[in-house]
């Protein structure tokens, strides 16, 4: 081979000793890839096989699954994050995230607190179906809603709904035993009285830690109902909690609670980065969005090609990614609420109806990729996973 | 059984470019891809209404249409160019201290040369002469290696023979007194990742000089753009991609590669492999180090692991200008010292006074956050080998101890940014480790000192038949180096086939 020039460059004999020095001292030891690998996979497992160490019975459609590792350590979390439960139910491989109720402070275990969802696939056979010493499987923790020491207040305004107690319970049991420098008041709306979940213990904890404030909000309350009625309105949080310029508000509960509490909160003045929102699933009724095109019913069966795979039907009011689990197509997912973009998908063909706020990279609307978790067929279409 | 003219394992920079280039020249391409979106470090995540970049700070090499650089040259020769927006970067870079002290240098010599004589009157006749050397240098080594003259010769080029070897921080040291023009004169090894006296002149000046005449450029829609059109060229080419799925083995007999077994369990044939994985993953987990030289895998193990990084991705509810922040690329500097005293700060797992780069992308592109909005990426370099060392329970509490240290010295420079803002997200030595699979998350792959180079290393060559590398582990790292390399690997396929054909 001929000679390069470089060979003749000022330094060269010496980098090539150094070089051929290098050869000599290099490590006879194999890579050692395997090391970092477990390593990462400490702190960001893609599976976890849990088993069922117990069931606590917290209401009558509520249940809390107490699970730990079968084999190893759980990794750490943030109080606040969830699961992705991966799960096979009546032949459908689909999956579901559940806040993490348990503290980070220990991991001996991870709780998830599981409410009845009506017709929900997945809650009811967790309810009904599984016992302890049953082993599930699921993902490391996930999610971007916690307390951030960087920017977040440490004054917390919370609001939850319903089984959006669960991330709150977290963080509350992490401030209690930690005894961190927070002070957290607790809005939780339900509908019923007979609906709190963890009712006990949130009073319990506010009545020994002044910290921590609670304030259950009944919206259909009986009569001799003692507490807070009505819903969570900005009167009530400026009541409670006074002046909050300084302070985070965090959420986590159904639609229809942000719908309501996010312009309320707006009326107090809190700007936009003071609000911390959780994902809380796909629109419960994608017909009822302001853009969805009326001309199509809700009912109506469109079908979906996968490019080199399988051809599925799908109704036109379901996510696309659930339509293509009922198929027998299983994309990756985590959220399942529009953000992590897991489940993202090429359409190549055809139109899906995607709310306007999901967050898509924007050169990933330009080619046509889209979240199916939070798409919805108003044609027939060809994708590509 | 699935068989392709090539497989092309990752979608990297250099993945993408040697797919898109083979299923250009008309080859039934496989592209495979662990994660669920093309790019590799190219690419971008979304929290609340801000889409953060994740790794392209001064994109080099484009140049303009009337005067393109290379990376032009092979974007254009992908065709995809005309699908893709560029934003040059109206600053070289800024550097700024907690004193007050505040430089900025504008893409463009005669400015430069202004800018500095200001700041630094004492020092008016060494900055001529240096950037004199850094001119005659780049062309000596266009004239060689560019041009590849036959008859290149110490008389013809004397300065590339005397200073391509050189350790950057002697000459800076030849020429200057002044710490702090020599510091603002060396910023740029954060690009690279070595020291200045670890570092060739021939970095330093090939990087200048590249930025001066080639400018700096980002991309409208930042680097995930880059990374899907690329990618949507490939396969209107016909190319086959596959997402969420790895590769787990590469099959090989007698030194020449079968095809792969993927991460899904099936088995696919090719005679051809690129891959755009370490050396490391590739020889160690994907092939099996016994059926490699051992000659080759002394080699590769002789050879250091770049730095990783520490890098801290914020939304702010204003405009750059309301926080302070004029310029796009900006260097914040404690310590003047760029020699491998201040390199070991890269092993600490704190932050203190480590250089660092922050970058905001909407100065120069004001579409690029929401309205109203915008956005940095704050970088300082660490080494993640003590990363691995943490106990897991102790991660987090680090993670945000240096984050909470890095927003104080971001601080320093613009007071205001705590109380604007609006989304936060911080990647670790880990991150880059969990994303991106490189070992130790070396984010530049080996670490860019001279010997590692192209002058003294395989590049994209392996002692299996069929089988060649592309990405940062080939040579240099960075944007314009990876997305080249595939190009590269991709001509030598090529050729590997029409030599067959004849």
């Amino acid at each position: 081979m001929k000679k390069g020039i470089w060979e003749d460059f000022d330094g060269y004999d010496s980098i090539n000793e150094e070089i051929k020095a290098s050869h000599i001292t290099a490590s006879k030891r194999a890579f050692e890839l395997d090391f970092a690998d477990q390593y990462i996979k400490r702190l960001h497992p893609d599976r976890l096989a849990l088993k069922i160490a117990d069931i606590i019975q917290e209401t009558p459609t509520t249940k809390t699954f107490r699970l730990v590792s079968e084999d190893n350590e759980l990794p750490p979390f943030q109080a606040g994050q969830y699961l992705s439960l991966l799960i096979e139910v009546q032949g459908i491989r689909t999956s579901r995230p559940y806040s993490i109720s348990s503290q980070p402070n220990q991991i001996g275990y991870y709780d998830i607190t599981v409410k009845q969802v009506k017709n929900g696939l997945v809650s009811t056979f967790l309810l009904n179906h599984v016992n302890i010493g049953d082993s599930l499987t699921v993902s490391g923790p996930q999610g971007n809603f916690y307390f951030n020491p960087l920017v977040h207040d440490e004054n917390m305004i919370c609001i939850a709904g319903g089984s959006g107690i669960t991330p709150f319970m977290s963080m509350i049991r992490e401030i209690v035993d930690r005894g961190l420098p927070r002070t957290l008041t607790l809005f939780y709306g339900n509908r019923y009285a007979d609906d709190i979940i963890f009712h006990e213990q949130l009073t319990h904890i506010s009545d020994h830690f002044e910290r921590f404030r609670y304030i259950p909000v009944i919206e259909k309350a009986s009569q001799d109902y003692q507490g807070q009625c009505g819903l969570i309105t900005a009167d009530l949080i400026k009541e409670v909690a006074g002046a909050s310029e300084k302070a985070t508000f965090f959420l986590c509960g159904p639609q229809g609670m942000y719908d309501f509490c996010l312009p309320q909160i707006e009326h107090l003045g809190i700007p936009r980065k003071k609000i911390r929102k959780e994902l809380y699933g796909p629109p419960l009724d994608i017909c009822k969005d302001p853009g969805w095109p009326k001309e199509i019913e809700r009912d109506r069966l469109f079908s979906v090609s996968v490019k080199n795979g399988q051809t599925i039907s799908a109704p036109a009011a379901s996510p696309l990614l659930v339509s293509l689990e009922k198929g027998g197509v299983v994309p990756p997912s985590i959220c399942r609420s529009g953000e992590c973009s897991m489940c993202r998908v090429k359409i190549l063909s055809g139109k899906v109806f995607q709310p306007a706020d999901t967050p898509v990279r924007k050169s990933d609307s330009q080619y046509g990729y889209v979240h199916s978790c939070v798409s919805y067929p108003l044609e027939d279409l060809e994708i590509l996973l | 059984m699935a068989k392709y003219d090539a497989i092309v394992i990752g979608a990297g920079n250099g993945g993408l470019t040697a797919s898109t280039a083979l299923a250009q020249k008309g080859l039934n391409v496989l592209l495979l891809e662990r994660h669920n979106i093309p790019g590799g470090c190219a690419t971008s995540f979304c929290r609340g209404r801000f889409e953060f970049e994740i790794a392209l700070h001064q994109l080099s090499g484009l140049g303009t249409t009337e005067m393109p650089g290379p990376l032009r040259m092979d974007l254009d020769s992908l065709g995809v160019m005309q699908d893709l927006e560029f934003v040059e970067i109206s600053d070289l870079y800024s550097v700024q201290n907690p004193d007050g002290f505040h430089i900025t240098l504008k893409p463009n010599k005669e400015q430069i040369l202004d800018e500095l004589k200001n700041a630094f009157p004492h020092e008016k006749e060494a900055i001529d002469g240096f950037f004199d050397l850094v001119y005659q240098y780049a062309n000596d080594m266009i004239g060689a290696f560019i041009f590849r003259d036959p008859e290149a010769s110490r008389e013809k080029y004397p300065n590339l023979y005397r200073y391509a070897f050189k350790p950057a921080q002697s000459v800076i040291d030849d020429f200057f007194t002044d710490p702090l023009l020599k510091a603002v004169l060396s910023v740029y090894w954060g690009y690279l990742g070595v020291s200045t006296d670890q570092m060739a002149f021939a970095y330093l000046a090939m990087i200048l000089f590249q930025y001066i005449v080639f400018k700096p450029f980002h991309v409208k829609g930042g680097s995930q753009a880059l990374s899907n059109t690329i990618l949507n060229k490939f396969l209107s080419h016909g190319g086959t991609v596959r997402f969420n799925c790895s590769a787990e083995r590469i099959l090989t007999e007698g030194g020449t590669v079968q095809g792969v077994v993927t991460g899904q369990g099936d088995v696919v044939r090719s005679d051809y492999i690129v891959s755009n994985a370490s050396p490391m993953v590739t020889y160690g987990q994907l092939i099996g180090e016994e059926q490699i030289p051992e000659k080759t895998i002394t080699e590769v193990k002789s050879r250091q692991l770049s730095t990783s990084a520490f890098t801290m991705f914020v939304g702010f509810d204003c405009n750059p200008e309301d926080i302070g922040i004029h310029e796009s690329t900006n260097f914040l500097m404690v310590n003047t010292d760029m020699t491998i005293n201040n390199h070991d700060r890269m092993r600490r797992l704190d932050i203190d006074d480590e250089l660092m780069v922050l970058s905001c992308y909407d100065v120069s592109d004001p579409e690029f956050s929401p309205e109203g909005a915008c956005q940095t990426n704050i970088v300082t370099l660490k080494y993640g080998e003590p990363w691995l060392r943490l106990p897991p329970q102790q991660y987090l509490d680090v993670k945000y101890r240096c984050a909470e240290k890095m927003l104080q010295r971001v601080q320093a420079i613009y007071p205001d940014i705590r109380a604007h803002i609006e989304e936060i997200e911080v990647g670790t030595p880990l991150t880059h480790m969990r994303y991106l699979g490189h070992p130790l998350g070396a984010i530049y792959g080996f670490e860019q000192q001279t010997k590692n180079s192209l002058f003294f290393q395989p590049g994209r060559f392996t002692p299996i038949k069929g089988l060649y590398f592309a990405g940062c582990w080939t040579g240099d790292g960075g944007f314009e180096p990876t997305l080249r390399s595939g190009m590269a690997a991709a001509r030598s396929i090529t050729k590997q086939i029409d030599n067959k054909n004849v």
